[in-house]
C-alpha cells in the first residue's frame, strides 16, 4: 500500500515537473520536436528533430545519434505557416534515402506547437506529425 | 495515519497546489486580450464589493437592468498603479453610486474595463484622475545633477533626493521616423500597419501579425510572469530606478514591473567576467551588459539574451542574436532620453532604432509583483 502510494506520488510529481515546456518566442521552428512519420520502414515510425535558425536558414538534424540525418533544405512560409523540410539518410542496406516533408505549423502561440503533414521518400510515404518539446 | 502516509498526503497536496497555480497562470492578461476596445457599455449602479488584489482590482456593482438587478465586475488596474494615482482600497465602498463607461469583456460575461472612466454619479467627478499617470505640472527646467566624476547622475539616491523614471512617451517599440497608431499596450489601431513598425524578416512579421491578431493575449509577461527584458523595461508605467554603485563600477536598474527583478550594467568591464564559456550556454532575460560614458551619454552594449520573453510591448519578436546598444542621456533634471539600437539579424533585415523619453518622479520605484490569482 505504502509503496504504491509513493510510486503514485513520484509519477504525479514527475508529470508536473515535466509539464512546463521551455518557452520559445523566437523563430517558431527552433527547438526539439518529437513525433511520428508513420510507416517509415527505413527509419522507423518515431522521429526526433532538432531545428535551429541562424538568421538565414533553418538547420538541424533528424534522429540525433549514429543514424542521424542532416537537414539540407528547410523553409517556413509565414503565409499559411507551411513547413518544407528535406533530409538525406540511409536505409538498412546503406543506400541513400532522400526525404521530403511537407506540413503545416499549428498552434503557433504555444511552446508545444506542432507540425502535421506528410513525408515522402523513394521507398514510401505516410503521415507526419511532430510536436515541439 | 502513519508518518509515511502523512508525508504522501502532504506531497500530494503540494503537487495539487502546483497544478492549480499553473492553471491560474492564465488569469493575468493584456487588457485588449480580455476586453473588446471597440464595444463599450455604459453602466450605473451601486457598489457591492471592492476586491483589492493583484493582478487587477475589481469593483462589483449592482446594475438595474429592466426588472432585474445584475451584478457586474468593473476591472481596474493593479493596486500598485491605482495607489500611484492616489487611490486607496477605501476610495470606493459598498453603497457608493458610480457610473462607468468602458469596453466589455470579449466573452460576453458581465465584466467591463474601467480604465479611467469610473465616476461618482452624484457629482459626475471621476473617482481617480482622468489621466492615470500625470507627469505633473511642467516644472522649471533644472540642470541634471552630476556626480564627482562630472557625469550626469541618473538616480536613484541623488543629492536632490531619491527618484525614478516613469511616464514613458512611447510604450511600444516603433522604428524612429515611423508613424503608426497603437494603444498603450502596443496593439495596432490598424493591423495593416504591421509591416511599418520595424524592418522584420518575413517569419518575424508573420509572428508579429499573429500576436496582434490574438490581441496580445499570449504575452508571456502576463501569462507566465516573464521579466520585461530589453527595451521593455523602459516602457512600463511602473518605472525604472538607477542605482549607481560607482565603487564597484556597476549600475543596478531596478524594475518597478519585474517582480523585484534588476539588471546590472558593468561599467568598463568585460560582461562575461567569471563565465568560463561566455554567454552561449547561459542566455538571460536581461542579457549581459557593459557600459561606458561617451561625454554625457551612458552607452550600454548588451548581448546574451534568451528567447523566452517579449522584448517590447506589442509583441515584436527577437532571437538570441539580439544585440542592443542603448544610449541614456539626461538633458535636464526631469527628463531621461532613451535611445535603443536593435541589431538582430535573426529577426530583422537591418539595424534600426527607437527613441523616447521618461520623466523623473520622486520617491522609490513602486514594486509590483506579477500574481495570477484570479480571472
Amino acid at each position: 500500500m505504502l509503496r504504491s502510494l509513493i510510486r503514485s506520488a513520484v509519477v504525479l510529481l514527475a508529470t508536473v515537473l515535466a509539464a512546463p515546456v521551455h518557452a520559445q518566442e523566437g523563430h517558431p521552428l527552433k527547438g526539439s520536436w518529437i513525433g511520428v512519420w508513420e510507416a517509415n520502414k527505413d527509419a522507423g515510425d518515431d522521429i526526433i528533430m532538432v531545428l535551429n535558425w541562424d538568421g538565414k536558414a533553418i538547420t538541424g538534424i533528424i534522429n540525433p545519434g549514429t543514424d542521424n540525418m542532416k537537414i539540407g533544405n528547410a523553409t517556413l512560409d509565414p503565409i499559411g505557416w507551411k513547413v518544407h523540410i528535406e533530409a538525406d539518410g540511409k536505409n538498412k542496406a546503406g543506400g541513400a534515402v532522400h526525404y521530403v516533408i511537407d506540413g503545416t505549423l499549428k498552434d503557433l502561440e504555444l511552446p508545444t506547437r506542432s507540425v502535421t503533414g506528410t513525408w515522402l521518400s523513394q521507398s514510401g510515404k505516410g503521415k507526419f506529425d511532430v510536436r515541439r518539446q | 495515519m502513519t508518518r509515511n502516509q502523512r508525508n504522501w498526503w502532504f506531497g500530494a497536496a503540494a503537487v495539487a497546489a502546483l497544478l492549480l497555480g499553473s492553471t491560474a497562470a492564465w488569469a493575468h492578461h493584456e487588457i485588449a486580450g480580455k476586453f473588446d476596445l471597440s464595444k463599450t457599455v455604459d453602466l450605473t449602479g451601486i457598489v457591492t464589493n471592492v476586491d483589492w488584489r493583484n493582478p487587477h482590482v475589481h469593483v462589483f456593482v449592482n446594475v438595474k437592468t429592466g426588472k432585474d438587478l445584475l451584478n457586474w465586475a468593473i476591472e481596474l488596474e493593479s493596486p500598485t498603479i491605482l495607489e500611484m494615482d492616489g487611490w486607496t482600497r477605501n476610495t470606493l465602498r459598498p453603497g457608493d453610486a458610480i457610473a462607468v463607461k468602458g469596453p466589455r469583456a470579449r466573452d460576453g460575461s458581465r465584466q467591463v474595463w474601467g480604465g479611467d472612466q469610473v465616476r461618482f454619479t452624484d457629482t459626475g467627478l471621476p473617482v481617480f484622475p482622468a489621466k492615470l499617470h500625470p507627469s505633473g505640472a511642467a516644472a522649471a527646467s533644472r540642470p541634471a545633477p552630476r556626480g564627482p566624476d562630472g557625469h550626469p547622475v541618473f538616480g536613484g539616491l541623488t543629492p536632490a533626493g531619491e527618484g525614478y523614471w516613469t511616464d514613458p512617451s512611447k510604450t511600444a517599440l516603433v522604428e524612429d521616423g515611423v508613424d503608426v497608431k497603437m494603444d498603450e499596450w502596443g496593439l495596432l489601431a490598424n493591423p495593416a500597419d504591421a509591416a511599418k513598425v520595424a524592418p522584420m524578416q518575413p517569419w518575424a512579421l508573420g509572428v508579429y501579425r499573429h500576436r496582434q491578431d490574438r490581441m496580445l493575449r499570449d504575452d508571456p509577461m502576463y501569462l507566465n510572469c516573464k521579466p520585461p527584458g530589453g527595451p521593455r523595461q523602459y516602457q512600463s508605467r511602473l518605472g525604472v530606478e538607477f542605482v549607481e554603485d560607482r565603487a564597484r563600477q556597476r549600475i543596478f536598474l531596478l524594475m518597478g514591473s519585474g517582480n523585484h527583478n534588476y539588471r546590472i550594467v558593468y561599467m568598463g568591464q568585460n560582461r562575461t567576467t567569471g563565465l568560463v564559456t561566455g554567454d552561449d550556454d547561459n542566455p538571460l532575460y536581461y542579457g549581459r551588459a557593459s557600459g561606458k560614458w561617451e561625454g554625457d551619454t551612458l552607452v550600454v552594449d548588451t548581448i546574451g539574451f534568451n528567447e523566452d520573453f517579449w522584448f517590447t510591448n506589442g509583441g515584436l519578436p527577437h532571437t538570441s542574436q539580439l544585440h542592443l546598444v542603448e544610449r541614456f542621456t539626461r538633458p535636464d533634471f526631469d527628463t531621461l532620453r532613451y535611445q535603443v539600437e536593435v541589431d538582430d539579424p535573426g529577426a530583422y533585415t537591418k539595424r534600426w532604432s527607437a527613441t523616447w523619453t521618461m520623466k523623473w518622479k520622486g520617491g522609490t520605484v513602486p514594486f509590483y509583483f506579477c500574481q495570477n490569482n484570479r480571472p
